[in-house]
């Protein structure tokens, strides 16, 4: 494996905090993959994505130990805003994630472009790509402030996509959206997976974690408990101890197995499960 | 865009000229060329095609601030020259002057300055400030602040609703409406406040703080015209001053 975001017994307090938010944590996440962090809430998820992108330590102070990586470079010698282009970051709340000073969804995807100082005729170029990229090309003329929120947030992703970061830290990004609006930034996000990016996504909804993650990394108390494939994590008896949902599919095998039908594998996708059962069946001898 | 001859101009052309008038109309002391001012103010607010705007906004602001300063001085004003009398007032000459002189400098510069934000958009105004070596970050903030003032008042609808909900009363009398005022506004500023630190982090997303010049889609055109009427008008206003100065010492 070849990790581009590695981070080495990592604790971290907030300046305000009594408690480490993350204790003793130590991931490699490997380049190109999808990797979705779960947990409950106050697991230090939030904190993890802040970590990776760098806003601790340089906009969060508070007490940080070990050390993070990112493409082997010591995220708290690099610049905050050069950091952008590197790592780009969407984080839960649509409706702050706008620059403010933008009158067109054209001029606000271009924002980050111009703080770059890219060329205005590469600008101009990158962000029509991006707009059709996203499905928002439709939207191009409108004021920001008057988008609903799923259209804000795919306006937020357009404006960190265009800076072409090779890894995404995205945090709850469906959390405020309808499941048409999860569904277009989860279109989204596989673009970006089959484009090459790294990706680090917060999420609840486990069936689209079973649908498009890599791998797993479950969170409780500050503590990484599991991190593999999804699948295995899923599958890991200790899963079930820290009180996390699983995908439906997965729930509804358990609850067979626990009644007592032997299965072959454990689905995690709701298109598994017809396999799995059928094979269960011919495991039993039956036709 | 603006295809309007006038309103194409730089925003630094339309400031020198609103600086301009400034300087001629303290520069002379003539209510009457204060006044002609004034009227040629509207000829080129005609021009721009923003006349009624600009006359509407000048009826709002600044006639009744006018009528006031008028007053004041032609009723306190001390002089000899007594044109007449009202109650314990006396009118003299010297006030109805220094009052219509004044009357007419405030109108001049304020409504040159009005007429200088009608024909100029803010955002080409704050770029040709840019353009001068102001901060990103100071641009930020003016241009922020025009954006988030609806945003805000939107948001005020949405407490002001939440706060009805839970029974708190918002229309009425004074009385009502004031005891509103409270439950809706402290939501407003506290939500307010917490929402910097996520504008500070999209910023930062954004790379805002990058150490590199910034690029701009949004450019601004400096044609000779412009660079010939900034030097008129800069020419004019340090002309009249020096005139106005030479007289004075003479």
């Amino acid at each position: 494996m070849d990790p581009v975001i590695q981070l080495k017994n990592v604790s971290y307090r907030y300046p305000v905090g009594d408690e480490q938010v993350l204790k003793n944590v130590s991931l490699d996440i490997g380049r190109g993959k999808l990797v979705t962090i779960v947990g409950n809430n106050s697991a230090g998820k939030t904190t993890l994505c802040n970590l990776i992108r760098g806003f601790i330590p340089h906009f969060y102070k508070g007490d940080l130990e070990g050390s993070v990586l990112v493409d082997g470079e010591e995220i708290a010698d690099a610049q905050l805003g050069q950091l952008a282009e590197k790592i780009g970051y969407v984080f839960q709340n649509p409706f702050i994630q706008i620059s403010g000073v933008k009158e067109t969804v054209f001029d606000e995807v271009a924002f980050g472009l111009e703080n770059l100082g890219v060329p205005v005729d590469d600008i101009r170029r990158r962000v029509e790509d991006v707009l059709q990229l996203v499905k928002i090309d439709n939207l191009r003329n409108k004021n920001p402030f008057e988008l609903s929120g799923g259209q804000r947030q795919r306006v937020a992703l357009a404006s960190i996509i265009v800076m072409d970061p090779d890894i995404l830290v995205i945090d709850e990004p469906s959390s405020q959206l309808d499941p048409v609006g999860t569904e277009q930034v989860f279109d989204i996000i596989r673009l970006m997976k089959e484009r090459g990016k790294t990706i680090v996504l917060v999420e609840h909804k486990m069936d689209l974690i079973a649908e498009y993650a890599d791998e797993l990394i479950v969170l409780a108390d500050g503590e990484v408990k599991l991190h593999g494939p999804v699948r295995e994590v899923f599958a890991d008896p200790s899963y079930m101890a820290l009180g996390i949902q699983y995908p439906h599919a997965a729930a509804l095998a358990l609850d067979l197995q626990e009644k007592g039908m032997e299965l072959p594998f454990l689905p995690i996708r709701d298109e598994e499960v017809a396999e799995c059962l059928a094979r269960a069946r011919r495991k039993e001898g039956r036709p | 865009m603006a295809t309007n001859a006038i309103r194409a101009l730089h925003p630094m052309t339309k400031f020198t000229f609103a600086l301009f008038v400034t300087a001629a109309v303290i520069a002379v002391p003539s209510y009457l060329f204060a006044y002609a001012m004034f009227a040629a103010l509207l000829v080129i607010a005609a021009a721009a095609g923003v006349l009624r705007e600009f006359f509407a906004f000048v009826l709002k602001t600044l006639v009744v601030l006018l009528i006031i300063v008028f007053l004041m001085q032609l009723l306190f004003y001390p002089g000899d020259d007594i044109i007449g009398g009202w109650w314990v007032f006396t009118l003299t000459q010297e006030g109805l002057a220094y009052g219509l002189l004044l009357t007419s400098r405030i109108l001049a510069i304020g409504s040159a300055f009005i007429l200088f934000f009608r024909i100029t958009e803010v955002k080409d105004f704050v770029k040709a400030l840019e353009n001068m070596g102001l901060p990103p970050a100071g641009a930020y903030v003016v241009l922020s602040t025009l954006q988030i003032i609806p945003e805000m008042r939107r948001q005020s609808n949405v407490i002001m609703d939440a706060q009805k909900t839970r029974g708190v009363e918002t229309e009425g009398s004074v009385l009502v409406r004031a005891k509103a005022f409270l439950p809706t506004l402290t939501p407003l500023i506290l939500s307010a406040i917490a929402s910097t630190e996520e504008r500070a982090i999209t910023l930062e997303s954004r790379a805002f703080s990058a150490p590199v010049n910034k690029t701009s889609l949004h450019t601004l055109e400096r044609r000779p015209i412009d660079t010939g009427l900034i030097a008129l008008f800069t020419i004019g206003a340090v002309a009249l001053i020096v005139w106005r100065v030479a007289v004075w010492i003479l």
